[in-house]
């Protein structure tokens, strides 16, 4: 702008012809990736575990019991840093602009999609010690065939958890989201998958649907319950703990951590409905950026750890298909029925998963559509 | 010879806003023609399709409530910041940096801080609730935060000090003799206000707005920290498409679409400043 003067339309006109300008220019990127190009200068290399420097992990909120990371930390002379993400869209896009974590925990669909792309590193899981505790069902799970770039984590399955103190009349259904008594203090889960899928199976609908009809059916309940709800959020144990939330669709453990937070345990309840009971298990990898994939590879071993798994399963509330693990979460569905699962219902379940990347597109702009709405 | 000469300097700002300003902004127009893979990255294309999807009526409402939101806040900005600018500038005397310092020190702390502390404030079990309930006002306390009203607060507590300041400075330029001058002309306290007084602040009020109209639509922080299922706004849209819909593309074409749109009101804002400007040299 000249001193003094306006904003004549001549100085508009010609500013906004320069930016044309510019923009034509740009036809050169077209094809080119947006991504910063990464250090990949560990592909191909076998990691074995070794003390190789500091950890830096990148997980959940509250998905391990933190006396974990002060053991090993004691043990080995390392720090154990720990960062969170909320959602694993997140966690993969600060992988690819090169973020460097030294060990992760995606879902099977993205230990696949990470693999896929490149972005993990190959380990040798017969170095490890526990890798024969772990269940056989995870040799060669259908996302990482031969187990070379994860080990199994948890296994889980996704229901509804409610303040019994509150809320009344649920009926181990989906619509159990709509329940009245919960109004202005439901949540559902900020994960287009798990809020797509229950929708889904309201509707009766197979829960990774890609016809465009029943998503459109399943967009209309979302909007319905929607109503009831007071947000979207993965962070079901905050939400619950804080008393933000009285009705909320969770993961099967996260009720038991709940209980061990709060001074009214007999309060949360938890169930899984009729029309359709998502499974999942989520697994350790090392990300391909790793500083030091050696430590992360020997705290997968040391999480493995009959003693630790055992420790975590108490903490988190989650199954581990380890020895140790498996017995802890014995007991505690002994104690709570409703937060079992098996490894058949693994095997059979309903297991989120999309393969194609338009019908990918098609979930993710159909919850943008939701939220709004 | 002496404009050349000072013209130089103008080289290393030059650069800099070209290398980190405009570049990076070409990128964003050169991602918003882009398209995703089939491993779900962002690739560079020419491609005009994100540009009609932006403009799906779907998305009107956000585009509506955003605005509806960022007027509300800059009525309240108003509303609140005038009379501490209008006492600072004339009765603050000598402590008047004091006072504009003390406004001025809590912004240094993040939006983001300040925004989780209002979680803290305004939860259900939070502190105001806390005080509630033990004064026997409300036996579960009162659901203040996830609703638009919480949203609007935490917008007017963010950018409160972008009215504050340049109200402040228009008033302080203004010679107290005028109001003087309107008193002695029989006009009571509130029509020497109305006559004399806001119409001199006007450039400070309209610079103020604009200062918290134009990030206030444009904010997703406070919505999610404070909004609910219903306060979604184009920031959240925006934030959302690269951090969880993972459509970098389309979260581009609307970051385009929404600057278009607040220039709009930018070139607005300063061809009414520049008129002004040039009525009062006449």
């Amino acid at each position: 702008m000249s001193a003094g003067g306006g904003l004549s339309r001549r100085q508009l006109l010609q500013s906004g012809a320069g930016a044309a300008l510019g923009v034509y220019g740009l036809g050169a990127l077209s094809g080119c990736t947006v991504s910063r190009p990464i250090d990949r200068s560990a592909e191909g290399q076998i990691v074995v575990p070794k003390i190789d420097g500091d950890l830096l992990i990148y997980n959940w909120t509250q998905y391990m019991d933190p006396a974990l990371k002060s053991g090993f930390s004691d043990k080995y002379g390392v720090a154990v840093n720990e960062v969170n993400y909320d959602n694993l869209e997140a966690m993969v896009i600060k992988l690819r602009s090169g973020g460097h974590y030294d060990l992760i925990w995606p879902s099977s669909e993205y230990v696949r999609r990470l693999r896929q792309e490149g972005l993990l590193l190959q380990f040798d899981r017969n170095k490890l010690r526990n890798s024969d505790k772990v269940n056989p069902f995870f040799d060669s799970p259908w996302y990482d065939p031969n187990s070379e770039f994860s080990m199994p984590y948890t296994y889980y399955t996704t229901g509804i958890c409610w303040r019994s103190d509150v809320v009344s009349g649920m009926t181990g259904s989906w619509n159990d989201l709509s329940n009245p008594d919960g109004a202005g203090r439901m949540f559902i889960l900020d994960d287009f998958q798990e809020a797509i899928g229950e929708a889904n199976l309201i509707n009766g609908s197979y829960i990774n649907t890609e016809d465009l009809d029943e998503l459109e059916a399943s967009k209309q309940i979302l909007l319905d319950q929607k109503q009831n709800a007071r947000g979207f959020s993965t962070n079901d144990i905050t939400n619950l703990v804080s008393g933000s939330a009285v009705l909320h669709q969770a993961w099967n453990g996260d009720v038991v951590n709940v209980r061990n937070q709060v001074d009214n345990p007999e309060d949360f309840q938890f169930e899984t409905c009729e029309e359709g009971v998502p499974v999942g298990t989520d697994a350790m990898s090392i990300p391909i950026t790793a500083r030091s994939p050696g430590t992360a590879l020997l705290f997968i071993d040391w999480l493995l750890e009959a003693e630790n798994a055992a420790r975590n399963v108490a903490w988190t509330g989650y199954a581990q298909p380890v020895e140790g693990g498996a017995e802890e979460f014995a007991k505690l569905a002994k104690d709570e029925p409703s937060i079992d699962i098996t490894l058949e219902q693994l095997a059979n379940g309903e297991e989120y998963r999309l393969d194609d990347p338009e019908a990918r597109q098609a979930w993710t702009s159909l919850f943008t559509e939701v939220k709004a709405a | 010879m002496r404009a050349d000469y000072w013209t130089r300097f103008l080289i290393p700002p030059g650069v800099w806003l070209l290398a980190l300003f405009a570049f990076p902004l070409m990128l964003v127009l050169a991602l918003s023609l882009g398209y995703v893979d089939d491993l779900g990255r962002a690739v560079y294309g020419t491609d005009w399709s994100n540009y009609a999807e932006a403009f799906n009526p779907t998305y009107l409402p956000v585009l509506i409530r955003s605005v509806g939101y960022a007027a509300a806040t800059v009525a309240l900005c108003l509303l609140i910041g005038y009379p501490i600018a209008y006492y600072i500038a004339r009765f603050g005397g000598r402590y008047r940096y004091a006072l504009i310092a003390a406004l001025v020190v809590p912004f240094f702390v993040n939006y983001l801080v300040r925004t989780y502390a209002w979680v803290a404030l305004l939860s259900d079990e939070g502190l105001v609730n806390n005080f509630l309930v033990n004064l026997g006002l409300t036996d579960r306390g009162i659901q203040m935060i996830n609703t638009p009203w919480a949203v609007i607060g935490g917008l007017t507590y963010g950018y409160l000090i972008f009215m504050i300041l340049p109200v402040y400075a228009s008033l302080e330029r203004m010679s107290p003799s005028v109001i003087e001058a309107g008193k002695d002309l029989y006009g009571r306290p509130f029509r020497t206000f109305l006559h004399v007084t806001l119409p001199q602040t006007k450039q400070g009020i309209l610079a103020g707005s604009v200062l918290v109209f134009l990030p206030a639509v444009g904010d997703f922080v406070s919505a999610q920290l404070l909004g609910g299922p219903d306060t979604y706004m184009v920031g959240n849209l925006i934030q959302d498409q690269f951090f969880a819909a993972n459509n970098w593309p389309f979260g581009a074409a609307l970051t385009v679409v929404m600057m278009l749109f607040l220039s709009i009101w930018m070139i607005g804002y300063l061809r009414s400043a520049s008129r002004d400007a040039r009525g009062a040299a006449i």
